[in-house]
């Protein structure tokens, strides 16, 4: 059954743009909650440093990569001989989330041409997109702010690799200033902020955090999220939305 | 290589939602699954890194939830998360450097 997918996809998401204006907006909106990842940047450098990674490939890695929890795990395997398929494959679960979140904004990017929608998707991560998708929701039309927080997201997780691999200038202990908890506190609150103006999402929230905790024990780290989430979704689709 | 194959499978996996849907006409079945799936990842992520956690990041993350749910300005809520994260490393839990 081969039909001409783009044009299909072309016609079915609202129509959106990727704007210069754009783009900066979502530089602004997301700059001070990337400012916080940036001791998680140095604590990397360290660690990848530690592992006897040459300071070219920490940067390299974080420039390329840009997700914490799979380069820490990454550094797992630096010893000798490296494991490529292990690694492909819990680096795969902890990034496994990011295919949901693709999917739930294709709605919005799949209209735009390839270059631009490649280009938004490589700078995809998980405070972008909470942020983004609940402002498209509500008619935001410029997926700029998507790009240009994933950008912001990017360059402060690039800065802290680098001060990490300079010799990490380590400011003191994140715990002391709360700073760890600062995204899983925004993420918290996107997920009320949602709450609040649909009351019918309770249960796929609640299915969601039950089925991921519940499962935890026994799957590996990232699939349970992938479950969690899975069962939300399928939760979500008898429910009407107001 | 060992970088390469990171940024390969992380550069693909941010791809493959946005591909994968591009072969699947919308309806409001599909609609309300993305809907209830945006929501329910983000809140699968939180519960599963508190679970992950200790009690400190449970209330702090608690506390941020309550804040948010009563006055709906995340910044407020989010230094609320902070505040008690912070109180708690220093006079409940003594972190040692």
């Amino acid at each position: 059954m081969v039909r001409e997918e783009e044009s299909e996809a072309a016609t079915n998401g609202p129509k959106t743009v990727l704007t210069a204006p754009g783009i900066w907006r979502g530089i602004t909106r997301l700059l001070p909650i990337a400012a916080f990842s940036i001791p998680f940047g140095i604590a990397f450098g360290i660690a990848a440093i530690e592992a006897g990674l040459d300071p070219w490939q920490v940067i390299l890695m974080s420039a390329m990569t840009s997700s914490g929890s799979a380069q820490f795990a990454a550094l797992d395997f630096t010893g000798a001989p490296i494991a490529y398929g292990s690694v492909a494959f819990v680096v795969l679960a902890l990034n496994a989330r990011h295919v949901i979140m693709g999917a739930a904004l294709s709605f919005w990017i799949n209209s735009l041409p390839p270059l631009k929608r490649i280009s938004t998707l490589a700078l995809l991560s998980d405070a972008n997109f909470a942020d983004s998708q609940p402002a498209f929701r509500e008619g935001e039309r410029d997926v700029g702010i998507l790009l240009g927080g994933g950008f912001s997201l990017w360059l402060a997780w690039l800065l802290g690799t680098i001060i990490g691999v300079a010799g990490g200038a380590f400011v003191g202990d994140p715990e002391r200033y709360g700073i760890d908890v600062v995204m899983v506190c925004f993420f918290a609150t996107v997920v009320i902020g949602q709450f609040r103006k649909n009351r019918a999402l309770a249960l796929p929230i609640l299915a969601a955090s039950l089925v991921s905790v519940a499962t935890m024990s026994f799957l590996p780290d990232g699939w349970n999220v992938i479950l969690g989430a899975v069962a939300g979704g399928f939760i979500a689709v008898p429910i009407r939305a107001n | 290589m060992l970088i390469l194959l990171v940024a390969a499978i992380t550069f693909a996996s941010r791809l493959a939602g946005a591909l994968i849907m591009s072969r699947v006409p919308f309806s409001v079945t599909v609609e309300r699954f993305l809907d209830g799936l945006s929501v329910s990842v983000i809140a699968a992520l939180v519960a599963s890194l508190v679970a992950h956690g200790d009690i400190r990041m449970a209330v702090s993350v608690a506390a941020a939830s309550l804040i948010m749910l009563g006055s709906k300005s995340a910044v407020l809520a989010m230094l609320t998360g902070m505040s008690f994260a912070a109180a708690w490393s220093i006079w409940i839990s003594s972190q040692p450097i």
